[in-house]
């Protein structure tokens, strides 16, 4: 509850204050989003089977965002960055399907 | 326990996929297991008002660093539309500005030519009508006359909607070279398309979809016309290939073609050659005037010799 709390703190503050980002750091902003999407949908399982645990969703959210654009600033160094962001976002994306497949079991019993 | 008796446990038939498995079966963080079995076990403890000012400022910062993160990669969304909205707007003015200069240079070559056979008709009339018969012949000068029209358009279904039917139901550049190669091979003197006069040095190319002839871009329906006689011109071209292709392409992708005679055509002149040699013309006696001793036709196979004037 906390948390979330805190995210729609956070999102009304990013809405009003628009705050920019460096230009170094636009490179990763897709992959870190799409990051921050498989964090949300493996908290909203965790609390469809009530394991959720705020410590954890932010942990997992930041380390998620982080390594992801880690990688990917990697792979620009090493000059595959495209592949290895084609690399986090397909892992990334199985990760959201097996979770949303999971909550739609969980809600609609189906 | 004897050291023999310890049996390798058998792994599973897919242990060498196990980072796909750990991604596919295990897709919750399995640190919420872990913390979920401390909790039961209570062993969860620590001071609860620091957590909690903890996990309010740091779900605050991440939702707003990724509201800016959306609200910035959805942004560049309007820079893109009006970058595009330049470039057609530049595009356009380019246009414009190609097709003033092409008028212009069309009377600049118009005011040469009429001063070229000025200067030649008094000096050297023989010279001058050698130049105009190679004008003619390479397509430089405007001629007219009896000819032959082949038009050719895209399938109806490319015309009505042009994104979803078969793009090999368009007129390919491939299939408008075969059709000027076969009057060429019927005996026309002179062809234009879509009224780009072919001069000797000129190419029909493909550029992707879209066919450029001499490197300005042509949009169908395309019109071949070729001025030569039009009884015979016809007779002739329908035993070429290009006419057999004409049919096999009507008939298997539906592009229409016609071929029709035509009592007169106008053909504009592609202008004035870019002089790729010239040398300066030494007045000689008259009934000497063999082929080789003209260089005033620009040639681009003819090695320029040296002390030439360019």
């Amino acid at each position: 509850m906390i948390a979330l709390i805190g995210l729609v703190i956070g999102v009304v503050a990013g809405l009003i204050l628009e705050p920019s980002v460096p230009v170094v750091l636009q490179p990763y902003l897709p992959i870190a989003v799409v990051a921050a999407l498989d964090a949300l949908f493996g908290a909203l399982r965790a609390l469809l089977d009530g394991l959720f645990d705020e410590r954890v969703f932010l942990v997992s959210f930041l380390s998620n965002i982080i390594v992801a654009a880690l990688i990917v600033f990697i792979g620009d160094q090493l000059g595959v960055g495209s592949q290895l962001s084609t690399a986090v976002v397909v892992v990334l994306g199985i990760r959201i399907f097996s979770n949303v497949a999971s909550i739609r079991r969980q809600l609609f019993r189906a | 326990m004897k050291q023999g008796q310890k049996v390798r446990p058998a792994g599973p038939a897919d242990a060498s996929m196990t980072l796909l498995n750990e991604v596919m079966k295990r897709p919750l963080d399995p640190s919420y297991l872990e913390v979920a079995a401390r909790k039961a076990a209570g062993l969860d403890t620590g001071p609860r008002g620091v957590r909690v000012a903890w996990v309010l400022v740091a779900a605050a910062l991440l939702g707003a660093f990724i509201t800016t993160a959306v609200v910035s990669l959805r942004e560049p969304k309007d820079g893109v539309v009006q970058a595009r909205a330049l470039l057609v707007d530049r595009i356009t003015r380019g246009r414009a500005q190609v097709a003033s200069l092409r008028a212009d240079t069309a009377t600049m070559s118009q005011r040469i030519a009429a001063l070229q056979s000025d200067a030649l008709a008094s000096s050297d009339p023989e010279l001058l009508a050698s130049l105009n018969q190679y004008e003619v012949v390479s397509g430089a000068a405007a001629v007219s006359g009896p000819g032959v029209r082949v038009t050719l358009d895209d399938a109806v279904g490319i015309r009505q909607n042009p994104d979803q039917a078969d793009p090999s139901s368009r007129v390919m550049a491939t299939d408008i070279q075969e059709v000027v190669n076969g009057l060429w091979a019927a005996g026309a003197e002179a062809i234009a398309v879509n009224g780009e006069r072919l001069t000797s040095l000129s190419a029909v190319r493909g550029a992707g979809l879209a066919v450029q002839v001499d490197l300005s871009p042509v949009l169908p329906p395309y019109s071949v016309e070729a001025i030569g006689d039009p009884a015979t011109l016809r007779a002739r071209f329908s035993r070429t290939s290009a006419s057999t292709r004409l049919e096999w392409l009507g008939a298997r992708y539906g592009i229409v073609s016609n071929v029709a005679g035509v009592d007169r055509l106008q053909l504009a002149g592609a202008g004035q050659a870019t002089l790729l040699y010239a040398a300066v013309h030494v007045p000689r006696a008259v009934g000497t005037n063999a082929p080789t001793a003209t260089p005033t036709v620009a040639t681009p196979s003819t090695p320029a010799p040296e002390g030439n004037t360019p």
